[in-house]
Parts: C-alpha cells; structure tokens; sequence
C-alpha cells in the first residue's frame, strides 16, 4: 500500500444487510422502518442507518486490503445524503498517508449512489499489528 | 522554531488526542505520568505530531524515546535542522 494508492469496491444495502443490522442492534426508529414516518419527514422512503456503512468499511478493512494484520485505529464519517434500501454503493478508498513510525496507514474515503452522488465521506486510520 | 514553542504545541496535542484538558507536559513528563497515555493512544500522539509539525520519524526514532524532552529535542532538531 502507497500513498495514492486506490480501492474501490460494490455494496448493495440489501434486505438481508437491513434486517440482520436491526435484528442485531434493535434501533427500529421509525425513520428507519415506518416508510409513512419517513416520508412525512421529508424521505422518500426509510432511510438506512447510517452505521451500515461503517460495516461496510469494515468490510473493506479487513476483507479487501492486501494484508490481513489490520486494524482500525480511528475513523470519522459525515453523511450527505440519505441511502435507501436496495441502494447500489460504489465505495473508494484512497491512501493519504503511511506513518512508518507506528506503522499506520490513513484512508479517505467515499461513498457513492447510483446516481453518482456522495452519500457520505471520511477517514479511517488502520495500524498494522506485528507478529 | 524556539523548543518552548514546540513544547507547548507538543502539549496542545497531548490535550486534544488524550482529552485532558489538565495535562501540562515537561521534559520529565513520561507515560507513567500521565494515565491515558497508553499504547493505542501513543500511536494517536505519534500521527498527532508527525502531521502537525508536518515530519515523519522512524520506528528507531520513537522508540528512542524516554520522556517528553526527547520527543520535542526530536521534533525541533527535525524543524530546525
């Protein structure tokens, strides 16, 4: 991993992925199951919770990376527009910056709608565990 | 850039990563004295200072360190050259 160095990867905030965060978390907010509530607030359905896409941040820490020894340090992440289910995310991830001292690695990233939107943006700082 | 300039710089990160508004770093100051300085957090410090002072150290570097003092000679024979 270099500094410019790039990764993007595909989500799809499928059923299953909605389902199993409320099952697991249990925050049934009416934003987030009631589609009257929400439309009534100004979405055109429910919108997805917002930690869904830190799974999938998650995901692509310790699944898409090149090494395995990972992990997440810090990470911070401001949303732009709401995500709905069955959206089609298209997430990048550059590197910014490698601290060798304490073997580190920060990321921005981002996260895109089919429409080419960014739903949301941040950074993720991931160290590097020795043997 | 004079070393009481760094040190207090230095301190302004220790306050902001570690959140302890009470923390007054010396050159004695080490990580016993100061409870939420741990490994996780020492990391934080580290790319803390390397992106404020805009620098990269080296493993050796850091881990020649014994106290604050050594640290912020560090930084400002980095700074100053």
């Amino acid at each position: 991993m270099q500094p410019g160095q790039k990764y993007t990867h595909s989500f799809t905030v499928s059923s299953p992925v909605y389902e199993g965060f409320i099952h697991v978390f249990n925050d049934r907010n009416p934003m987030h199951t009631d589609a009257a509530f929400a439309v009534a607030h100004g979405f055109k359905d429910v919108v997805m919770h917002g930690n869904i896409l830190n799974g999938f941040i998650s995901y692509f820490v310790g699944e898409c990376l090149p090494v395995k020894n990972v992990i997440i340090q810090r990470q911070s992440i401001k949303y732009a527009l709401p995500v709905y289910l069955h959206d089609e995310l298209e997430f990048t991830a550059e590197v910014t910056g490698y601290f060798e001292s304490v073997d580190t690695y920060e990321f921005k990233f981002f996260f895109k709608n089919k429409a080419g939107k960014k739903v949301a943006a941040g950074e993720i700082q991931v160290g590097m565990i020795k043997h | 850039m004079e070393y009481k300039d760094i040190l207090k710089q230095v301190n302004d990160i220790f306050i902001d990563v570690l959140d302890n508004e009470d923390i007054k770093l010396t050159d004695e100051t080490s990580a016993k004295d100061i409870e939420e300085w741990d490994s996780l957090n020492h990391i934080q410090l580290v790319v803390g200072i390397e992106k404020h002072f805009k620098l990269r150290f080296k493993s050796s570097d850091i881990n020649s360190w014994k106290n604050v003092g050594e640290m912020c000679h560090a930084i400002e024979k980095r700074i100053n050259g």
